[in-house]
This record gives C-alpha cells, sequence and structure tokens, in this order.
C-alpha cells in the first residue's frame, strides 16, 4: 500500500500534475513529450541523522513502456516500472521484484503513471487535492493526499517547473525529508541512451 | 344413533381445525421455515468444535459479497456506486458494510510500537543466514534511493525493511486492497469492486429471500446500466436458499397437483360419481390442516420439506377413503353403510396403525426436520382416518356409487394373477427373482456425502467459484482447531501447525494459511526473534556499525538507533491486538476462552486458503502428533453423520417389520406373514433395482424404505380382509397403489436429489408392492361374482 503512494510520488516527479483552476493553466504549460530523461540531484535529511544524504542519477520516462530510475552515485542502483511489474537491481542483483499477479497494487500504479503520461490526470485528483499557483513561464504545485492512510505515506508533496517538472519536494510525517532537482532535460528520439533502451 | 354423534363431534373439530390455521396464515402470516441445515441433527459433542462453527460458518452465512467489474477501474467504479444506490433505501434489509478509512490510516500505526518484533518468513530465514555486509547494503540501499520499496514510517523506525517485509507478508494474505476509498480486486483481465452487505434477518427466513433476490437482480440492473460491459458476481448462502426455496414450492404444485389431477381421474373412471371425489379431497383435506395445526402448537414452526414431505401423505392419506368405498361398491345395497364401517373397521385400524408406525421410524432419527415430518406425517393419517370414520357413512349409502369403466375392467384380473404355490414353475420364478437380487444387491455402492444432496443453480455455483478465486478467500468449512490451556500454549500449537503446513504452501496443496500467530507471534517466538535481531543487527559491531562508514556517522549513532530500534520491541499481548482495529479481519478466527464443560479451554481456528479438494486427505493428516490440533472438515463430518444414520435407518426399518407383524399377528396368526411378504419382497427388490441402475444408496434411500412398510402393509392387510369373495379389496389396493405411484412418481422427478432418491423408491416399491400382493392372498376362486 505504502508502495503505491511512493510510486505515485514518482509520477508527479516525472510528469508534473494538475487538476483544478490554475492547474489546467499548468497542464497547458507542460510539454507532453514521447520521452523525456535527465539527470537528477536528491538531498534525504533524515530523523536522527545529522548530516544529509546526497545521491544522483539519470531518469527516463518512456510512454506505453515504464519508468527507469537510475541512481548513479554513491552507488548503482536501478528502480524500473514496467506495466505489471517493478524491479529494483542493486547492482546486477534483483533486490526485489514485485508482480501485478501477486500485488494487485502493481498494476493500479502502473496505470495511474501511464495515464499521467497521455495526459489523462483525472485519476491524480481521485487522490490528492491539486493546489497550484502560476508565475510568468513558472508554477508551483502542493498536492494533499485525500485520505488518512496516503497521507500518513507520503506527507506533504510539493513540486515547481515550467515546461518540465524542476523540483520534487516531500516532507514525511516521521520527519524525513526528501528534495529532487531535475536538470539536464532531453526529449525526442535521442533522449534515452541505448543501455537504457535495453533495460525496457 | 352413534354414528350420528360422532359426525358432530368431529364437525366441531374440523370447525375448529379450520379457525386455527385460519388465524395461522392470515393472522399471524407464518411463513414455513426453509433451512435445509434443520434436516440435519444438531451437534452436542464438543462445545469449542460448536464454537468455531459459530465463527465460521454463522458470520459467512449472513452475508453477500458482490464484485462488481469492468474493463477500466471508473467503469467499474461507476457501476458499483449505481449498484449501491439501489441498495441505499434498503439498509433495514442489507446493511453495507463499509470500510473504515481511519481504519486503513490506524492499523499499522498501532503496531508500531512492536515493529522490530515482526519479521516475515523469508527474511526471517535471511537474518539466520546472511552476513552482516548484506543488511548494511539493504540499509543502505533504502537510504539512497528515493522510492525504494515499501516504506512504513521514518527511515531510523525500520532501516533493514523488515518491519515493511513482515507488512507486505500480511498485505499478501488477501488480494483485496484500499483504492479510492473503495475495496479492489483484479482478475482475468477485469478490475473489480467489492461490495460486502450483511443481511439483517436471517438468510433462511423466507420473508428476507423473498425481497432480497429481487433487489440484487434490480441492483445489478442498474450496475449494468451504469456501465454498458460491466459484470456483477453475487454470491451468499440467501441466494442459494431463496433457489432451493423456489424449487421447493414450485415441486409442491406440480407434486400436489399431478397427484389430485391423478386421483380425481382414476376416482371418476371407477365409481362413475364425484361424490368419491370430494370425499377423498375432503379427507386428505382435513388430514393436511389438522396435521399443520397440532404441528405449529407443538414445534412453533414448519420447515418447507416438511410440506413437500406431507404432499406425499395424499398418496397414503387417500387409502382409508378408498377402502371404504371399494367396498360400498361391492357390497350389497341393502347393508347400510354405519353397519359395513363397523365390518370394515378391524381392518382400517390396522392399517391405520401399521401405517402410523411406519411414519414414526422417522421420529427416530436424531433429524429434526425428519422428527417433524413423521409427526406430520402420522397426523396427518389420524385426521384423515377420523374423518372416513365419523363421516363417510353418513355422506354415501348403499346406492350412491356404480362401477365404472375401470372397475368393471380391472376387476377381472386378480382371478386370473398368479399365486404363489409350491408348483415348480412358482418356485422357478421365485428361484429367478431371488438370483435377480442378489445380483442387484451386489451392486450396490453407498454414497453419503452431503454435497450429492446440494441441488443449487450452476449459474449461482459458477459464480460462486469465480468469486472465491478473485477474492482467494478462505474456506469456511475445513480449517484446524487448535486448542490449549492458556493462549500462549495456542499460539505455540498454531505455530508449530504452520512449520507443518509450509511445505503444504511449497507443494501448491494450499496457497496459504490466516493464523492469529502471524500477526501475534507466541511469546517464546516474540523473545526467539528479538534475541535474533539483537545478535544480527544490533551488536555494536553489527551492520549499523559497517553502515555508518558508509555514511560517516559516528559511533553514537549507531548507539542511538540501536536504542531506537530495541524501544520499538514492545512484548505483543493479544489482548491488545485484539482491541485494535487491525484486528478487524482476523477476530473471528480466535475463540478465546471457551468453557467445554472440564473449565475453559483457549482455542483458535487456522484457516486455508486456495484449498484443493484433492488435498484434503493430505491436510487431515498434516497435523498428526501436533498436540492440540485438530483437523474439522464439516462437509466430512455431516457426510459421515448421514452415513451413520443411513446404517441405524437400515436397523429401524428392520426392527419396524417385527414390530408390525407383532401388532399383526394376534388378527391374522398363521397368515401374518402374508401381509408382510409383499412389501418385505417388494423392498428387497426395489434395493436391487437401485443396485441394477448404478444409483448409491444414501439415507433417502433406506427412508423411503420405511415409508413402504407403512404403505405396503395397508395392501397387504385390504388382501388379507375378509372379504366374501368380492373384488373390493383387490380394488382398493389398485386405487391406492396407482395415486401413491403418482404422487411419488412425481417426486422422482424432484430437482432436490434427497427427494428424487426417495420417491424413485417408493416408485418402484409401490408397483412392485401392487403386483405382489395377490401373489400371496389365499383367496378361493369367486363364483363368479357379478356386481349388481
Amino acid at each position: 500500500m505504502k508502495r503505491t503512494v511512493i510510486l505515485a510520488a514518482l509520477v508527479f516527479a516525472a510528469a508534473g500534475a494538475s487538476a483544478s483552476a490554475p492547474v489546467a493553466q499548468i497542464q497547458a504549460m507542460l510539454a507532453k513529450p514521447e520521452q523525456l530523461c535527465g539527470r537528477f540531484d536528491q538531498v534525504k535529511r533524515l530523523a536522527g541523522m545529522k548530516k544529509p544524504l546526497a545521491s544522483s542519477g539519470r531518469f527516463c520516462v518512456v510512454a506505453g513502456k515504464g519508468v527507469l530510475w537510475r541512481t548513479l552515485k554513491p552507488f548503482p542502483n536501478t528502480l524500473r516500472l514496467k506495466r505489471d511489474e517493478i524491479v529494483h537491481l542493486q547492482g546486477e542483483r534483483v533486490a526485489m521484484r514485485l508482480e501485478a499477479s501477486q500485488e494487485p497494487t502493481v498494476r493500479m500504479i502502473n496505470g495511474v503513471l501511464f495515464s499521467l503520461l497521455a495526459g489523462d490526470l483525472g485519476q491524480l485528483d481521485s487522490l490528492f487535492e491539486v493546489d497550484g499557483s502560476v508565475k510568468g513561464d513558472s508554477w508551483q504545485v502542493a498536492l494533499k493526499a485525500r485520505n488518512a492512510a496516503l497521507a500518513r505515506a507520503v506527507g506533504a508533496i510539493s513540486l515547481e517547473g515550467g515546461a518540465y517538472v524542476r523540483t520534487i519536494q516531500m516532507v514525511e510525517e516521521s520527519g524525513d525529508r526528501t528534495e529532487i532537482v531535475f536538470s539536464d532535460i532531453k526529449t525526442g528520439p535521442g533522449a534515452v541512451l541505448p543501455e537504457e533502451a535495453a533495460q525496457f | 344413533m352413534l354414528q350420528r354423534r360422532l359426525a358432530l363431534a368431529w364437525a366441531f373439530v374440523v370447525c375448529l381445525l379450520i379457525g386455527h390455521n385460519a388465524w395461522l396464515w392470515l393472522g399471524q402470516r407464518i411463513a414455513p421455515d426453509t433451512d435445509i441445515l434443520a434436516l440435519l441433527p444438531i451437534e452436542k459433542r464438543d462445545p469449542v468444535l460448536q464454537q468455531s462453527f459459530t465463527h465460521m460458518v454463522d458470520s459467512a452465512q449472513q452475508r453477500v459479497v458482490v464484485l462488481v467489474g469492468a474493463a477500466e477501474w471508473d467503469a467499474a467504479g461507476r457501476a458499483a456506486d449505481a449498484y449501491r444506490a439501489v441498495l441505499a433505501p434498503h439498509d433495514g434489509l442489507l446493511v453495507f458494510d463499509a470500510m473504515g478509512d481511519d481504519t486503513q490510516a490506524g492499523w499499522l500505526a498501532s503496531l508500531q510500537p512492536h515493529a522490530t518484533l515482526l519479521v516475515g518468513g523469508a527474511q526471517e530465514r535471511q537474518l539466520r543466514d546472511e552476513p552482516a555486509r548484506f543488511w548494511a547494503d539493504a540499509a543502505l540501499a533504502r537510504l539512497y534511493n528515493a522510492f525504494s520499496g515499501p516504506k512504513l514510517g521514518a527511515f531510523r523506525d525500520d532501516p533493514f525493511g523488515l518491519f515493511a517485509g513482515w507488512a507486505q507478508e500480511r498485505a499478501g494474505e488477501t488480494p483485496v486492497r484500499p483504492r479510492d476509498g473503495r475495496l479492489f480486486v483484479a482478475g482475468e483481465g477485469r478490475e473489480y469492486v467489492l461490495l460486502t452487505y450483511t443481511l439483517k434477518q436471517s438468510a433462511f427466513s423466507l420473508g428476507a429471500q423473498d425481497a432480497v433476490v429481487p433487489l440484487l437482480e434490480q441492483a445489478g440492473a442498474a450496475a449494468r446500466g451504469a456501465a454498458p460491459n460491466a459484470e456483477v458476481i453475487t454470491a451468499g448462502v440467501v441466494l442459494h436458499a431463496a433457489a432451493a426455496g423456489r424449487q421447493a414450492s414450485r415441486e409442491i404444485h406440480t407434486i400436489g397437483v399431478g397427484s389430485l389431477v391423478g386421483i380425481v381421474l382414476l376416482t371418476w373412471l371407477t365409481f362413475r360419481s364425484l361424490r368419491p371425489i370430494g370425499l377423498t379431497l375432503l379427507a386428505i383435506g382435513v388430514g393436511f390442516l389438522g396435521a399443520l395445526s397440532v404441528c405449529w402448537l407443538l414445534f412453533g414452526q414448519i420447515h418447507l420439506l416438511t410440506l413437500v414431505f406431507g404432499a406425499s401423505l395424499i398418496g397414503v392419506a387417500q387409502d382409508y377413503g378408498i377402502y371404504f368405498l371399494c367396498h360400498r361398491l361391492r357390497a350389497d345395497h341393502g347393508l347400510d353403510s354405519p353397519a359395513l364401517l363397523r365390518r370394515l373397521l378391524p381392518g382400517l385400524g390396522l392399517t391405520l396403525l401399521a401405517a402410523v408406525i411406519g411414519y414414526l421410524g422417522l421420529a427416530l432419527t436424531p433429524f429434526p426436520g425428519l422428527r417433524h415430518m413423521a409427526v406430520f406425517s402420522a397426523l396427518g393419517l389420524v385426521f384423515a382416518w377420523l374423518t372416513v370414520v365419523c363421516w363417510f357413512p353418513g355422506l354415501i349409502s348403499g346406492n350412491t356409487l356404480k362401477a365404472g369403466w375401470l372397475a368393471q375392467r380391472y376387476r377381472g384380473v386378480v382371478w386370473r394373477w398368479p399365486r404363489l404355490t409350491r408348483k415348480p414353475a412358482s418356485i422357478g420364478v421365485v428361484l429367478v427373482l431371488a438370483a435377480a437380487a442378489i445380483g442387484g444387491w451386489s451392486q450396490l455402492t453407498t454414497n453419503d456425502d452431503i454435497r450429492s444432496l446440494q441441488s443449487s443453480p450452476p449459474a449461482l455455483i459458477q459464480d460462486q467459484i469465480k468469486l472465491s478465486k478473485l477474492l482467494d478467500a478462505p474456506s469456511p468449512v475445513q480449517y484446524f482447531l487448535v486448542r490449549g490451556e492458556s493462549g500462549e500454549q495456542v499460539l505455540q500449537r498454531e505455530e508449530a501447525l504452520k512449520r507443518r503446513l509450509d511445505p503444504l504452501i511449497a507443494q501448491q496443496h494450499i496457497a496459504g494459511y490466516q493464523a492469529l500467530s502471524n500477526w501475534v507471534p507466541s511469546a517464546r517466538v516474540q523473545a526467539e526473534r528479538l534475541a535474533l535481531v539483537e545478535d544480527k543487527l544490533l551488536r555494536a559491531d553489527g551492520p549499523l556499525a559497517l553502515l555508518a562508514a558508509e555514511i560517516d556517522e559516528d559511533p553514537q549513532w549507531v548507539g542511538a538507533s540501536a536504542a531506537h530500534l530495541r524501544a520499538q520491541a514492545r512484548a505483543m499481548l493479544i489482548d491488545d491486538f485484539l482491541r485494535s482495529a487491525a484486528a478487524e479481519p482476523w477476530r473471528r478466527l480466535w475463540l478465546g476462552a471457551v468453557d467445554d464443560g472440564a473449565g475453559a479451554t483457549y482455542a483458535s481456528i487456522v484457516a486455508l486458503r486456495g484449498l484443493q479438494y484433492a488435498s484434503l486427505p493430505v491436510l487431515a493428516r498434516a497435523a498428526d502428533g501436533v498436540d492440540g490440533v485438530q483437523w474439522v472438515d464439516k462437509v466430512a463430518g455431516i457426510s459421515a453423520v448421514l452415513g451413520s444414520y443411513r446404517a441405524t435407518m437400515g436397523w429401524v426399518v428392520l426392527a419396524a417389520y417385527a414390530v408390525v407383524f407383532a401388532v399383526l399377528l394376534p388378527r391374522y396368526r398363521g397368515r401374518t406373514w402374508r401381509v408382510l411378504a409383499p412389501t418385505a419382497a417388494a423392498s428387497v427388490l426395489t434395493v436391487a433395482l437401485l443396485g441394477f441402475s448404478g444409483q448409491q444408496l444414501q439415507l433417502f434411500h433406506v427412508l423411503a424404505l420405511m415409508l413402504l412398510l407403512g404403505v405396503g402393509v395397508d395392501y397387504g392387510i385390504f388382501m388379507q380382509e375378509p372379504s366374501e369373495g368380492d373384488d373390493a379389496p383387490w380394488l382398493a389396493v389398485g386405487l391406492s397403489a396407482a395415486s401413491t405411484i403418482l404422487s411419488f412418481g412425481l417426486l422422482a422427478l424432484s430437482g432436490t436429489p434427497a427427494l428424487q432418491a426417495f420417491g424413485l423408491t417408493m416408485l418402484a416399491g409401490a408397483a412392485l408392492v401392487w403386483l405382489f400382493a395377490p401373489c400371496f392372498s389365499v383367496t378361493k376362486e369367486p363364483i363368479h361374482a357379478t356386481p349388481d
């Protein structure tokens, strides 16, 4: 259950979100490419730890195929989402594989993801209250989970962006905070690297 | 004069009956009970076992489970809303079991103080086998990856993902997930919304069935209207009960009407008068009303199957009227009716006595439903008999009746009928029949499986199968019952049982099990686990230290993290857990303290998912040698009860022959065997026929043999009573047997397997008694008596 929620947040990060009045405007501002790749820099501040944890890597979102989230530093670690499965690779080793046949929420999460990529944001609206504002060519969105279980799981999410999502911030009820910044965003046929294409 | 007074007194009784019945049906609006289980004996042996049935079966019985599915989740949601909207105004009848949103949010929170103790099976094995490096890497991966896997609470609450893994394992016990405020299940390319309702009235009350079934159909139509391709799958005991009820009602009509039409035709062709028809109906009607009144006064309820069985009463209750009427037809017109009755009274009295003994044999069974049937039938016969004796002489005089076409044709037959003699041909026939009987009996097999008595419509069963496959729900009738002297002992025994069951999951005999100890480990396992976690994860030089080196934290952090995890290892108590919201779906598995007569015993249920029917024998042996664990298979249990009563009833039938023989002996002396022989021979050959036709002998065949004795003895008595050379007894036997065959022949067409077995036996048996009855008569060749 929790997993679904975290994945849903990823969906936001990758594609940007939208729903109500200014949200329609934000949706119009977002480019909706067939494939999109880029660099991410993540900083986590965890309860009970003095130092922040920094990591970075590459991510790709390909319509109709799935999402690839490759942490490259400090050590390689890959998360791959396809229609019917979620696979977590630690180096070459499969650390975790979750299939729709055993965990029914897998397809539901991935369904949310794919409908997002297709520009169908109706499903997100059923999970979150979306509150957005637009200033010039950039926008900002705050997401509030509609039910208590989801709220406990993801906490508060806020997004910033223009044509693409630029940053995502998650503040969990437990006190753990995550901030992700996206850069070097590329779209079109050359965006996905050959080794990444092989993963899909 | 006496006859007149009797008739008046009886008229008074009949008026009372009519009044009471009118009050019952119109004033009280009574409805017959349709609970098929009322046919089964009440289990008194084991209070703990009984309690487990209550927990598992009773709640399941009141539930209506609905899956509304479509290719798209949105469409399924729309259809489900339309479905609910139809049922919403009827919450006095069906209550929607809403899913608490707060429950969802809170269920894991309540377990957080115990999180360190909760480790899934696979990870517990890894804890034993994997080195510290493995766990440090696992924690690192969780630390850096934004979306690396299930995460409950903050990182430091569950750095190694053990609690998350445990929660995932628990979630795997059911495929149902909350989604957008609904319950969601997926399967066969569709997404389903799960709706569950609880019935306010008993699933077996006719009123509830009449109201609920059309409502559910209406709701299903609304769902399909809201989303054209929506699929609605419904299951619930109430649907099966309603289908059984509808079938029984239909059969009351066909059997009752068919039987009446048969009697009317026969009577007309025999007596060429409508008055015997009216009189026969009168006797039967009074019998039926009387039986119903007294049964209601005695038991306070009446079972629908009792009424169905009662419909067959028509076949027997008519015998008395027919016997009198046939003699009236053949007797001298000058002889007045009361005098004729006095002459017939000994024979009539004996037929009643024998039939009542026959029916009351049913009352010896421990099945409450059958006792009702026995009392109902015996009372019906007494009332019908009294009607004949009190009223018929006054209503029929010497020249009311004329022999009809059938009576004239039929009478000659009896004189040419073969008699049992010592001639070689006769002995040859007997030997051939005896050989056939032996052949048939040797082919006979028995089958007491309760499922062979089930007759739900195929569509209902298909829905049921599909639904239980999608929901992967545990079987409510096959499970393990675990007992102990304390809650802790029960949990320990559950854990011992689960160690036996794990290999069976691997061998695909079952998909999994549900047990309270999955949630609350025994105190012993909690202590062992804490020691394991302490040894493998929390040691000063363990994975936490390795992790600290990687992320540049100091030894102080290591100490603080270990302390934080130790603080989440508060001992878990079963009672605390049961009070929490997380326990909601599992409470029914815990019976707690049950008084079993010798003090309190603690008990729980371990339920099985994905049970394979073929695996039942393996499971039955799975717990051998585990103390306090009992395999419970209610289906097999009921079947065993049916089987033992089949055997017992066999002896009851034999005993009844002996009793009837004793009753008849003072009157018939050396000829007594001739009264019983046709019925006995017919019974033996009927069972042989069942053997030849491949029918498997079960309780209801044997019960029919009991009834056959009651009916067959009538015919035997008719044939043996002094009849002064006329053919009235033969005519009476023919008419009665033909009507009995008609009514029971229709019972053989019943869709209810139990009634069908009963009907087939009666059909063959009654026909054979009819054929055999004259063979044993000693009536001399008549001096060509002709009717006047």
